[in-house]
Formats: structure tokens, C-alpha cells, sequence
């Protein structure tokens, strides 16, 4: 106590402490919408996973080499030699993919309750930007194991920037550090990785929770009528919103360390330049994009198939400006909740199908080949057919 | 704007004239501009890739040497990556990237065509596409056998 009382006579007789207190008390206190509820913790979630990124992602980098001869070694030494380090290796990639989804759902919640409206566009528009950092880094991270699903996985989806017209051949050679994916690209991937995009991340989400923190948290009420909360019917953020908080942290910990433990990542064979693997597939969160770009073929078609893949990232910057209505309530907003479900909907078929395209699976007792496009055909059943 | 480069003239004066200090702003906004400029410049031509890859030309391919007839093999030339076979009438090469997404064909001997694991494109033994997505043929190398080695150009 004694330690606690001359650490503040410290500092009060050089800082206006009343002011700094203040703010973080008024901060603390404030009343958020009574609607809050537990959808709206997937925020404090996302920002919750970045702060485990970047720890585990130091504590990776201390043992990790960036080249192509040491990348699969040093992440083969980091699982079977450092220790503990296959629980950091393993929380960093769950941890990867979680924060995708929780970014998700924290745009999915704020998209049908109507919160990116005015006074809130730019709070949304840097929500989005954060949406694609967060990909980026899934993107750019996934390549650095140097396995080969990485490497090939990679080499696709770098060819992809190459059927933009114009600057398309001079962007895949820029991205890839030259003709083809070498060591230079995972210098390049690996310096994004873990210098450009997090500072990125940080000043994004630093300008997000400010303007999130002005506009405060948005009502269920009509453009221009929203009401200053009252203080008997909103929920105080402190304690009882960030009571919320961390019992959705810990779970998280707790879902982190299981996954980790039950369902870990695979290290994969060492990338070979010369072998490309059978029915390399993207991350979860690139099957929608991967699927939706195999309807388009021909000598245009990669190019219709990206301005397909990147109408609906454009379309979730201009959302504010394009959906005018007052309305916040998702019953009173039936057209922006549809082409929201619609979306949705589309974006997990889309998903299920790139999952399943090219393997075989059963549904209803009868066995099915997926082909490249996801039509199902019947597979004869050779066993059954002998024994008739 | 008259302002900003002609310094705080009265509205209803009738030729401003450039003060002292206005100048000044200029010139300093002049030099701030040439210096940045001067400094981004390099270092934008610094993350621009400095390997510019092979300059073409004839590579010699050690692996085609061996192979028979039916064969093929993947090989890397100046750092691109080329399928060499050989079939009754001597060794043809062709680039192995598919010209879909860049992945790498594989020559398939019984049905006689070039496969792409990635996304089903099909070419045939002369590199023309069969079918699947890929918009473009697998461009055609030039081999040369000289006393027993094997030349592929890739211009």
C-alpha cells in the first residue's frame, strides 16, 4: 500500500493525474446500448487473438529461419526440440484461423444490426481493412513452414495477380520477388508477415477503437434518433460487458489449447519446386474465392473470375454509403438482411463445395465423386456389384 | 490559392505582390518535395527483384540424357520449369507450368497428354489444350541432342 501511495505521489507531482484517471474512469464506466449482448463480444475477441498472435508469433521467430533450406528445418526443430514449442507452433496457426473467424462474425454481427451506419461508416470501412490485414497475414503466414501444399498453394494464388490486365505480369513478379516462387518470396512474405502487417494491424485497430470509442457503441434505434443512454438502462461496459469479456477469453484459451493438442497442424514434406502435389487446396477462409474463380475458363476467364472474387470485398467497403435507409432493427431492414444471408449463404456453399470438389464422399448410403466444379456423379460400387 | 503563393493580400488589392516569407514557403516546399522524392525513388527501385532470371539461350538437361523412349522428366532451366519426354521420333520439351494457375503437368504415357493436378487442365502431347480451364498451349521448347547431350533453348 505504502509502495502503491508513493508510486502515485510520484507521479502526481509531476503529471496532471486527475485528468488521465479520469478519462479511463469515464472510459471504464460508460453505458453501452441495452441490447448488448454476448454478439458482441467478437470484437474484444479478434483483438484478444492478435495480442496471442504477436506473442506466439516472437516466441516462433526466436527459432525460426526464413530461407529455403532452414524454413522446414527450424519449424521440424521448433515441434520436436524446443520446448513446448509444438503448443506455441500449434496455438499460432488455431489461433490464425480463429482469429478469421472471430473478425467474421464480429462483421457479421455489426452488419445485420445495422452498426455500420452513419455516424459509424469509417468505424466499418476500418473494420474492413482490418478484415483484409487479417487474411493478408493468413496469406503471407501460411507459406512460411515451406512445405509443399504451402509452396504450391502459394504459387496458385500468386499466378492469380498475374491475369490482372495491364500491371498483372508485372504484380506477380513484384509479389514474388521474381519469375517464380522462390527463396526471394519468402523473403518478401516473411518480412510482411511479421513487420509491415502488424504494425499495420495496430495502428488500424488503434484508429477502429477510437472511433468505435467516439461514436460509442451503436443503438438499435433509426439514423438521427438515437438517444444518449440512459444510465439505468444501459450496461456498463465495466463490469459487466468486460464480465462478458473474459469469460469468452478464457473459453477461448481453453478451445486454443484443445485444438492444439487434439487436432494439430501437420509440418507436411519440405517444398520441392519440381512436384506439384495432388488437389492442393487454399486455407478454409480462401475456398469461397477458390471455387468461385473455377467457373470462369477460358482466355478471359481468370480475369471475369477476379473481378468476381473482388466485387464482394469492394461491395463490403461501400456498404455504408450504398445502404442508405435509416433503419437499424434487421426486421425493419429486409432487403440489406437478404442480400447479407444471400452472401453468406453463397460464400459457404461456394466454401463446401471447394472443400469437397475432387474427392469422393458418401451421402445417403450412396458413394459420390466430386468433380472440379463440385457436380456430384455416382460412383459404381464395384464390391457390391461383384457379389450381385 | 492566391494566398498560399502570394502571401496575405488584401481581397480588393488589385496585383498581389509575392512577399518575402511567401516566397520562402515556396522554395522550402519545393525542396522538401525533391528531397523525398529524391530519397523514395531508390528506395522503391530497392524492393523491385533484382534476379532477372536465365538470359535464354541453350541449357544442357543432364536427366534428359537417359531418358527412353516414353519417358519424361521435369527439369528446371534458368530457374523455369520444363518437362523433357521422349517419343518415337526423339525428344520434344515443353514449358511444365501450366498456363492456368502455374502449377506443375505431368505427362501422362497411357493417355498420351499432359496433366495438371491442380485444376483437371488437360493438353495434348503437343501442348495444346484438350480441355479444363487453362486459357493457353504449354509453349514449346527447342531441344538439341549433340554426341550423346541434350540441349533444351528456351528462346
Amino acid at each position: 500500500m505504502a509502495l502503491k501511495h508513493s508510486v502515485s505521489g510520484f507521479l502526481a507531482d509531476r503529471y496532471d493525474m486527475e485528468t488521465a484517471t479520469g478519462f479511463l474512469r469515464k472510459q471504464a464506466g460508460k453505458r453501452l446500448p441495452p441490447h448488448t449482448s454476448w454478439l458482441h463480444v467478437f470484437g474484444s475477441l479478434s483483438l484478444l487473438l492478435f495480442i496471442s498472435q504477436t506473442i506466439t508469433g516472437i516466441m516462433l521467430l526466436i527459432y525460426y529461419r526464413p530461407t529455403p533450406d532452414e524454413a522446414h528445418k527450424s519449424i521440424q526443430y521448433i515441434t520436436a526440440e524446443v520446448n513446448y514449442g509444438w503448443l506455441y507452433r500449434q496455438i499460432h496457426a488455431w489461433g490464425a484461423t480463429l482469429m478469421i473467424l472471430a473478425v467474421v462474425l464480429h462483421m457479421t454481427r455489426t452488419y445485420f444490426f445495422g452498426a455500420y451506419k452513419k455516424p459509424r461508416e469509417l468505424t466499418w470501412v476500418s473494420g474492413v481493412l482490418i478484415f483484409i490485414v487479417t487474411i493478408t497475414f493468413g496469406f503471407t503466414g501460411y507459406l512460411l513452414p515451406w512445405n509443399q501444399i504451402a509452396f504450391w498453394a502459394t504459387t496458385v494464388g500468386t499466378e492469380s495477380a498475374n491475369k490482372i490486365p495491364i500491371i498483372g505480369e508485372w504484380l506477380r513478379y513484384f509479389i514474388r520477388g521474381g519469375d517464380v516462387v522462390t527463396g526471394e518470396t519468402l523473403s518478401r512474405f516473411f518480412v510482411v508477415h511479421v513487420i509491415i502487417l502488424p504494425w499495420a494491424l495496430t495502428g488500424l485497430i488503434a484508429v477502429h477503437l477510437f472511433l468505435m470509442r467516439a461514436t460509442n457503441l451503436a443503438t438499435l434505434e433509426p439514423v438521427g434518433e438515437e438517444k444518449p443512454i440512459e444510465p439505468k438502462h444501459g450496461i456498463p461496459f465495466f463490469p459487466v460487458h468486460v464480465c462478458k469479456e473474459s469469460i469468452v477469453a478464457v473459453l477461448l484459451l481453453a478451445v486454443l489449447v484443445t485444438l492444439s493438442v487434439l487436432a494439430p497442424w501437420e509440418i507436411g514434406e519440405p517444398a520441392d519446386p519440381l512436384v506439384t502435389p495432388e488437389h492442393i487446396k487454399p486455407e478454409w477462409y480462401f475456398l469461397p474465392s477458390y471455387q468461385l474463380l473455377k467457373y470462369f475458363e477460358g482466355p478471359y476467364g481468370a480475369f471475369f473470375g477476379i473481378v468476381a472474387c473482388s466485387v464482394p470485398f469492394l461491395l463490403l467497403f461501400l456498404w455504408p454509403f450504398l445502404d442508405r435507409g435509416k433503419h437499424r432493427h434487421p426486421k425493419k431492414r429486409p432487403i440489406a438482411v437478404g442480400i447479407g444471408l444471400v452472401g453468406l449463404i453463397g460464400a459457404l456453399v461456394l466454401g463446401y463445395l471447394g472443400h469437397v470438389s475432387e474427392t469422393e464422399q458418401t451421402f445417403f448410403g450412396t458413394r459420390y465423386h466430386i468433380d472440379h466444379y463440385g457436380v456430384p456423379h455416382r460412383v459404381a460400387d464395384k464390391s457390391r456389384d461383384e457379389g450381385e | 490559392m492566391s494566398n498560399r503563393f502570394l502571401g496575405n493580400t488584401e481581397m480588393n488589392e488589385p496585383t498581389p505582390q509575392p512577399t518575402r516569407r511567401s516566397f520562402l514557403d515556396w522554395v522550402i516546399g519545393l525542396f522538401s518535395a525533391v528531397t523525398v522524392g529524391a530519397m523514395t525513388i531508390p528506395a522503391l527501385a530497392y524492393f523491385w527483384p533484382a534476379a532477372k532470371g536465365g538470359k535464354g539461350g541453350d541449357v544442357e538437361v543432364k536427366e534428359a540424357a537417359n531418358l527412353k523412349p516414353g519417358e519424361s522428366a521435369i527439369v528446371q532451366l534458368q530457374g523455369k520449369a520444363a518437362i523433357v519426354r521422349r517419343d518415337a521420333s526423339g525428344l520434344v520439351a515443353y514449358s511444365a507450368v501450366c498456363t492456368h494457375l502455374g502449377c506443375l503437368v505431368k505427362w501422362d504415357g497411357a493417355r498420351k497428354e499432359f496433366l495438371c493436378p491442380c485444376h483437371a487442365a488437360v493438353f495434348d502431347a503437343s501442348g495444346r489444350v484438350v480441355s479444363g480451364p487453362a486459357p493457353a498451349p504449354l509453349p514449346a521448347y527447342k531441344v538439341k541432342e549433340v554426341s550423346g547431350k541434350v540441349f533444351v533453348s528456351t528462346t
